[in-house]
């Protein structure tokens, strides 16, 4: 009887180990499926069509830059097209980023997700990782034209068309963090108030020197703390800032890069964790 | 029976209309209104900015490069629009005259938002310092402060101190500037001639050779090229009125026509056209004063008269 039972119990035990195993290796497959998804939902919703407005305002600042600038059309090509870069993929992260979630909801799409052997951290992933992957796509070409305007406007090879990636590294790694916040927001708000959570987020984020300074400064140990606590709970979007240096031909020091790129992916889990957290708490039954 | 649906145009027709009759009445009343505006008040557009340079700096997020372009550009507009302004030709070093009260707010936050930013150093050393000289050198000294190792700032500080007079203090920028590494070796040079002979024209003509030569800006490099033709004049103007002089000297009377002294300008080296009338460095002829028995520069000239 002692036998029979220590079996069947360990026959059980081998059957969650598999079911485990089985499970675990699909989630990457299943992660892959739904960010492909999200990816083709992007392309479908035509967001990509900023690139042909990107495009326009790079070739017309190559063209009459030069008449306004007093000679300095290279830094303001550089300026302009990874600050346009920025601003752009900060819209697309925050309103197509509000909507990942909702818009499943919204069509109850979600159920029948949830209704297949989907892990609803992985679903959020996938998600995350198909609008990063629409970033992707459009830094690069971004880059890729801001490279080609400045071949144009120096009439043949210039260095800075290279030394320029490094800043464009950063600014897709903003963006990785900004979709994150914007996920982590619509995981449990309205897309408007998300929307505007995350714009306020990012602006904050570039005002971290600030609430350093602030916690640095302050007479009382609440307010020291409270400041202190914000300076390293929001993200600190000022240091992933190299556009301008970038423009004068500056590349970051590689252990900085290193640094900065891992503390991204750092706080980018902690959110992702957080969203999967609060998510998972929604009843969808 | 075959009953073919025609198409109804009429709703697109119609829609068609109004976006182009429509658009065409938008850009009459805009032209009409441009018309009838009153004339823009010298007050207000010469008010000062409403954004100090460090609350630029705080507000510009991560875009601070390209508000700096922004500022930039603006800077070079206003002066722009200041020059054609007034009906006769301004030189770039000498806009006393045009009432640039926001041209050093307008630097100042373009290099507090990119201190790296040299170029409106270089506009804040030239065209800043004939409005305000002491704000140009304390951008100037600013740009030092943020760029210790580019030496053309010490050579744009120098100039300031030049143009005012002050040799000592031009003689010691220079200094400054040959110590730091990678600074040519005219820049030692400039300071022992700073400090012996800043006033002379042979000072002038290093100075702006070597502004010509190493400025990045093309207005700049174009005031250069032009006070380097005035330096040019202003030695063979000398040699005309030592000719002139010792002409009215043996004769008694000032010469009518350079025809009458063509051979003595000759053997000093001077271009004469055809007639014998001497040409100015911008290939212009010399006017001969016959009142006061002198020579000037043709109106038509480029090269400048102060």
């Amino acid at each position: 009887m002692n036998t029979t039972t220590s079996l069947q119990a360990i026959s059980e035990s081998t059957l969650a180990q598999n079911r485990y195993i089985a499970k675990r290796g699909n989630a990457g497959m299943r992660i892959a499926a739904i960010a492909r998804n999200a990816f083709r939902e992007a392309v479908r919703d035509r967001v990509l069509y900023n690139l042909v407005l990107f495009v326009l305002m790079l070739t017309a600042a190559a063209i009459f830059i030069g008449e306004l600038s007093g000679g300095q059309e290279r830094k303001i090509i550089v300026d302009l097209g990874l600050s346009a870069m920025l601003l752009f993929g900060v819209f697309i992260a925050i309103f197509v980023g509000v909507g990942l979630v909702y818009k499943e909801i919204e069509r109850r799409t979600v159920y029948a997700i949830f209704a297949k052997p989907v892990g609803r951290g992985e679903f959020l992933v996938g998600k995350y990782l198909g609008l990063c992957l629409t970033l992707l796509v459009n830094v690069v070409i971004m880059g890729a034209g801001v490279s080609l305007a400045l071949i144009y406007v120096s009439r043949g090879w210039d260095p800075l068309a290279l030394r320029l990636w490094p800043a464009v590294l950063l600014i897709y790694v903003e963006l990785m963090i900004v979709t994150g916040v914007a996920l982590l927001f619509s995981s449990f708000s309205s897309p408007a108030l998300a929307a505007l959570l995350t714009f306020l987020v990012f602006i904050i984020g570039h005002f971290s020197a600030d609430l350093k300074q602030l916690s640095l400064s302050m007479p009382g140990a609440i307010a020291r703390g409270l400041f202190s606590g914000l300076y390293y709970l929001l993200p600190n979007l000022a240091n992933l800032s190299f556009i301008t240096p970038a423009a004068h031909g500056h590349v970051p020091q590689l252990a900085n890069l290193i640094a900065t790129v891992l503390y991204a992916l750092l706080y980018i889990a902690v959110i992702l964790a957080s969203t999967t957290l609060i998510f998972s708490r929604r009843n969808f039954k | 029976m075959n009953t073919r649906s025609v198409p109804n145009y009429k709703p697109t027709v119609a829609m068609a209309a109004v976006v182009i009759f429509g658009m065409a009445g938008s850009v009459l009343l805009s032209r009409w209104i441009d018309a009838h505006r009153l004339a823009a008040d010298r007050t207000i557009e010469e008010e000062r900015l409403y954004i100090t340079a460090s609350s630029a700096r705080h507000m510009s997020l991560g875009f601070r490069g390209l508000v700096a372009d922004w500022y930039w550009m603006r800077s070079l507009q206003y002066v722009g629009g200041k020059i054609l302004s007034v009906p006769q030709d301004v030189e770039l070093d000498d806009l006393s005259q045009l009432n640039l009260q926001l041209l050093a707010p307008l630097l100042d936050t373009a290099t507090t938002l990119d201190p790296e930013f040299l170029e409106p150093y270089e506009y804040a050393a030239i065209v800043l310092s004939a409005v305000d000289v002491p704000q140009a050198i304390r951008i100037t000294q600013k740009g030092i402060d943020a760029n210790p190792s580019a030496w053309r700032l010490y050579q744009q500080l120098g100039y300031i101190y030049w143009q005012q007079g002050d040799f000592q203090a031009a003689s010691e920028a220079y200094g400054r500037g040959a110590r730091v590494p990678g600074a040519p070796v005219w820049m030692e040079a400039m300071k022992a001639r700073m400090a012996a002979e800043g006033g002379s024209r042979t000072t002038a003509r290093e100075i702006y050779s070597r502004m010509f030569e190493e400025s990045g800006d093309v207005k700049v490099k174009e005031m250069a090229r032009r006070r380097l033709l005035q330096l040019e004049s202003f030695e063979e103007r000398d040699a005309i009125r030592t000719v002139l002089s010792a002409y009215r000297e043996r004769t008694g009377h000032c010469p009518v026509s350079w025809k009458e002294i063509a051979a003595l300008l000759r053997t000093t080296g001077l271009t004469l056209d055809v007639s014998g009338t001497p040409l100015d460095p911008a290939g212009m002829p010399y006017v001969l004063r016959t009142a006061d028995c002198s020579v000037d520069l043709d109106p038509n000239s480029e090269v400048p008269y102060n």
